[in-house]
């Protein structure tokens, strides 16, 4: 007989709350502001106006940890794990390459890849979505940012896997530490070698940018320069490949509001919105806790590992009108898939950009879309991705 | 006929661009992608896109009077 449920706990990395987490973040909404992790006792902050507060104050909910060296890196990966004032330096330097105006130059080729994946699967009028283009497109994406070649493509893929989800017939801690590492290893040394031939033979592209920002004055050293790309390798591929999958998985239960799209290709950027707002893709963000402070009446202790579950805040009702209903038209939205305040998503202007491309070519080429009949889409915790997604068309 | 004013929070903006997007007559960015007001005052014709930017500005740093 299995003890009776504490109703404040919630296990976050449960497979069937990443298929469908609204109806939880409702009741932790409605009725615990501040939850526990069924596993690790830690705190879980729902309310909107918790997670803004918290997003705004680093000095009390710090984005420095130690949880961060467990994904094979050396030393914390930049801005994302570094507080400001440190951090506000490292987002003057890049924030201006990250921009709308900056991103709106790859569209084209990303179009482009976005056809030249659909030419690979239209004929057969059926794909597994992830594998098929969800992953390959953001990685496509991340190539032509820095200025590598797309042949490139499958060794990015293999080094991040390598991070994220280790190969592993059983998962065993160690094991899995082991293999993060070794991928590390061959991720600093992929970019090392990257700087040095920038250095020597400066193209047009980013990484010849961010090199000549150093290491002189006020620029990068080696090292920052390293552990930028670490964190524009990890964060910048699977967050994108989620919300892909997240979307479109929608897209395919909800035909009238696919057919809306189809119809009217102009509302794709708001659907791209209400949609990061729906699904949250990337679910909750950590945080520890500098100094003690009291949040939806429960006091969190200094030292504290908590999530900010952005997923909760952006269905909470008291931010949002009629927060249950997805409406490409709402007026009002605010929400946070973002985050917010200082460590704003860095990457956002091009998510939305690959999101906006890939949602009008997808609609374009292959309007009429349904799950494959029987199939049940599965969703990883943690980062949603919908990682076996399988897509029948008439062909 | 009163007109309208916005201005931006510099302390509180951090380059979402939501206003940027969804109201490019009324506001524009710096070079960090953070966002100000083309104009303190509105052209006429522009003030609900003025509003809109408000209502989906997720850091409250837009301020829309009159």
């Amino acid at each position: 007989v299995s003890a009776p449920r504490d109703p404040h706990e919630f296990n976050l990395f449960d497979s069937e709350f990443a298929r469908c987490p609204q109806p939880v973040y409702a009741r932790m909404n409605a009725e615990c502001p501040v939850s526990r992790q069924a596993l690790t006792g830690t705190p879980i902050i729902a309310r909107y106006e918790d997670v803004l507060f918290a997003l705004r104050h680093p000095e009390i909910f710090s984005s420095e940890m130690e949880l961060q060296m467990a994904l094979g890196t050396e030393r914390p990966m930049i801005p994302q794990q570094i507080d400001p004032p440190a951090q506000t330096r490292y987002r003057k330097l890049l924030d201006p390459h990250f921009s709308r105006k900056r991103m709106a130059a790859l569209e084209p080729a990303l179009r482009a890849q976005a056809n030249a994946l659909i030419d690979r699967f239209e004929a057969d009028g059926r794909c597994d979505f992830d594998p098929a283009f969800a992953i390959p497109l953001p990685c496509s994406a991340f190539l032509s940012l820095l200025g590598l070649p797309q042949s490139d493509l499958e060794l990015f893929l293999r080094l991040k896997n390598g991070i994220i989800r280790p190969a592993l017939d059983r998962y065993d801690p160690e094991s899995a530490l082991r293999i993060r590492k070794e991928s590390g290893r061959q991720i600093y040394a992929y970019f090392e070698a990257l700087i040095d031939e920038r250095r020597a033979r400066p193209r047009d592209d980013l990484m010849s940018e961010l090199v000549r920002l150093g290491p002189e004055g006020e620029g990068l050293s080696r090292n920052e320069l390293l552990d930028i790309c670490f964190l524009l390798l990890l964060a910048g591929l699977d967050t994108v490949t989620a919300t892909l999958g997240c979307n479109v998985a929608y897209l395919a239960a909800n035909p009238v509001q696919r057919r809306r799209l189809v119809e009217d290709p102009g509302l794709i950027p708001d659907a791209v919105e209400e949609l990061l707002r729906w699904e949250t893709p990337v679910a909750g963000v950590p945080r520890v806790v500098k100094r003690s402070v009291t949040l939806g009446g429960v006091t969190l202790r200094e030292g504290e590992l908590v999530t900010l579950l952005l997923g909760a805040s952006n269905v909470d009702a008291g931010e949002f009108e009629e927060p249950e209903r997805v409406d490409f038209e709402r007026a009002r939205n605010r929400h946070l898939a973002f985050g917010g305040g200082p460590h704003r998503c860095l990457g956002s202007h091009l998510a939305r950009m690959e999101l906006r491309v890939a949602l009008e070519e997808w609609h374009r080429r292959i309007p009429d879309y349904a799950l494959e009949p029987g199939a049940t889409p599965r969703y990883s915790p943690g980062i949603r991705e919908v990682m076996h997604l399988p897509l029948v068309w008439p062909a | 006929v009163a007109c309208v004013k916005v201005s931006v929070d510099r302390a509180r903006c951090v380059g979402h661009g939501r206003c940027y997007e969804l109201a490019p007559e009324v506001f524009g960015e710096d070079e960090r992608g953070h966002a100000r007001p083309l104009h303190e005052e509105v052209a006429p014709g522009h003030e609900a896109q003025a509003r809109r930017a408000e209502r989906n500005c997720p850091e409250r740093a837009i301020a829309v009077e009159g």
